[in-house]
This record gives C-alpha cells, structure tokens and sequence, in this order.
C-alpha cells in the first residue's frame, strides 16, 4: 500500500509513493528543500489524500512556517483550522516523551487522526540523546511510529555541501529507516543545481536516477535525471559521454582532419 | 476563573514586558508546546525570569501547564483564551462607556 507524496515525478521515482507505516529519511544541507518537501508531503496528504498530518519542528517558529508555506500557496492555518494539520513547536527532550506512555504528542495524533507525520528535523533529535543511547533511542521512535501505523519522514541535515564525502548520518539511523531520500547542491556549468535521489526503499524497487529538482513557485518540482554527467553527488559532476555522443564527436574530429 | 475587574486581568496578563512577549509568542505559535527552558529560549529570556512569568498566565487560564514524566508542558490553552480575550474585551467597553 502506498503513500503518495504528492510530488508526482517523485511518486514515479518511488513506484507509486511511500510504503504506508514506512520511516522515511531526507537528507540534504541547509537550503537544499528539506522542509519544503516534508510539508507539501504533508500539505498534499491533507488536500489531496484525505490523510490528516502532524508537523513536529524543533527551530523554525509555526509563524514562519506558516509564511513560508504561504510563499507556495499553502494555507496552514486554514487546514489547522479544519482539523486537518496541525503544526507543534517543541523541544527534543518533549518529543523524547513521546515514547512513554502518557505523553503529550499522542492526544495530538488521535484529535488531527494524523496518518502522517514529519519531524522536523531529527538532528536535533540526535544532539539531546547521549551518543551512547542515541541509536536505542531512535530506534524506539521508529518502532513507536510504526506501532501507531504512521508514515512519517523525518529530515536530517547533512554538512557536507560539497565534495565526494557524504555521510547520511552519523549514528546509523540510516539502518533504522525504510527510505532515504537525498538532496543535494551540486555545480553545473558554473550554476548551483539541486540533485534528488533515492537511495534505499525497504522492500521495493525504485528509480536510481538521480534528478535535477526546483523548488517553484507550487512547491517540489522534480525534473529530468542528469543523464549527460556524471559524478553529480560529488557536487562537481563532469560531462560523461555516451557511446553515441563520443562517435558524433569522433566523426566531427576526423571530418576536421581531412 | 474568580471574576476580576479590568485593571487586575490586565495586570495579569501584560503586567511585564516578559508576559506581553509571551503572550504574543503563542498567540503568533499556538501550537508551541514546551518547557519553560525552551520557551525562554524562544523569546531570548534566562528560565528563571520566564518561569516567574508564565505562573500568573496559568492562574488565569490563558496557559496550560501540565506534567509528563519528569517535564513541566506549556502551551496555549486556546478555549480559556479566547473566552479571556473576549472577557477583556468586554470589559475594556464597559470601562470606556463607564
């Protein structure tokens, strides 16, 4: 069963959405559309879907969330008002609550009846739980989220904003998850680009392509995959050529020399 | 909430410029939902200064304080508030026409 974004290039990308009851990790560095697709991930799910979501952010203010969705013609407050969303503002230790049996989050879920969930992101997460309970900890979150047959996403930040080093996260959360979704700036022909690109789905196949994406005036669009480079998750991809390109180029050369 | 006239709900709602802060952060943020050590953060406050503040704003109901585990939760008690809103309004009329 499946969960659509929304998003409909990257619902083709993942065979029809995300697995329902799956953990889904985005990862990206800052400005790269981390939030952007987790709320039109949940945006979409209360217009589109019927499905009612819950959006957990730890930094960014509901006030700015609420203009900044603004900016793609979301209307936050109006699905707050409706039941259909709603937007907490808390703090790691409080969503670390979250876990025990009476907690605050939970009477949340049951009011909105939320079938989705973001947490937003969980880096911050990671910076309250001591490293050496971090993993068990996170672990438990995934468990308790699929327990209440959520199909949540969490984002996490990446520093690495270029360069051929990428680590999704330190702890192994990546283990944890059922599927990774990476965002990342990479460097075109001297202009900045975003790349998307599955990594894993648990369970399922997906498209591998990794793909141009702009964040419009609508929200996530997803473009055509960068078929004419490689090296694009190294952030400095260079011009692959293909076979038939390289025979046009290697006929043109010989046409030269006669 | 024991009824009180206009000066002592407005004493305790904006008696400080600490409670006029807090009360536009969850006004703005009504779905915060936090220690008082995160609120202070929210608004640039040491926690001391908050929680000294946010007692009076539970007393008339504007804010809801609740335990879970070992934290104290606040967020805006947003049914209470809008009566007090209304309350205050009505009141600030009757001091007008009166």
């Amino acid at each position: 069963m499946r969960v659509p974004t929304g998003i409909s290039e990257l619902d083709a990308m993942l065979h029809g959405g995300l697995m329902r009851g799956d953990v889904t990790l985005v990862v990206g560095s800052a400005g790269t559309g981390k939030t952007t697709l987790a709320l039109q991930y949940l945006v979409n799910g209360a217009m589109k879907f019927n499905e009612n979501g819950l959006y957990v952010t730890f930094e960014q203010l509901p006030a700015q969330i609420y203009r900044d969705a603004a900016s793609f013609g979301w209307d936050i407050r109006k699905l707050e008002a409706e039941g259909k969303l709603r937007v907490v503002c808390t703090s790691p230790p409080v969503l670390a609550q979250f876990v025990e049996p009476r907690n605050p989050i939970d009477p949340i879920i049951e009011e909105v009846n939320a079938k989705r969930i973001v947490i937003d992101s969980i880096s911050h997460l990671e910076s309250f739980i001591p490293a050496s309970e971090l993993r068990s900890e996170l672990y438990r979150l995934v468990s308790h989220l699929k327990m209440k047959e959520l199909t949540s996403v969490f984002t996490s930040e990446s520093h690495e904003v270029f360069g051929d080093r990428l680590v999704v996260t330190g702890v192994g959360l990546s283990f944890l998850v059922d599927c990774i979704i990476l965002l990342r700036i990479v460097e075109v022909q001297s202009s900045l680009k975003k790349a998307l690109t599955i990594l894993k789905i648990r369970g399922s196949d997906h498209d591998k392509s990794l793909r141009e994406f702009e964040i419009t005036s609508q929200g996530i669009k997803v473009a055509a995959p960068f078929t004419q480079y490689e090296g694009v998750l190294t952030g400095a991809p260079r011009l692959s050529l293909s076979e038939q390109r390289f025979v046009e180029m290697f006929s043109k050369a010989s046409e030269k020399k006669r | 909430m024991k009824e009180t006239g206009l000066h002592e709900l407005s004493e305790k709602l904006i008696g400080s410029e600490i409670k006029a802060e807090l009360l536009r952060l969850f006004h703005m943020n009504p779905g915060i939902l936090d220690t008082v050590e995160g609120i202070a953060r929210r608004v640039g406050r040491m926690p001391k200064d908050v929680e000294a503040e946010i007692s009076p704003l539970v007393e008339v109901g504007v804010l809801r304080r609740e335990r879970f585990g070992k934290l104290d939760i606040v967020s805006l008690n947003t049914g209470k508030d809008k009566e007090i809103r209304d309350r205050l309004a009505a009141l600030v009329k009757g001091d007008m026409e009166g």
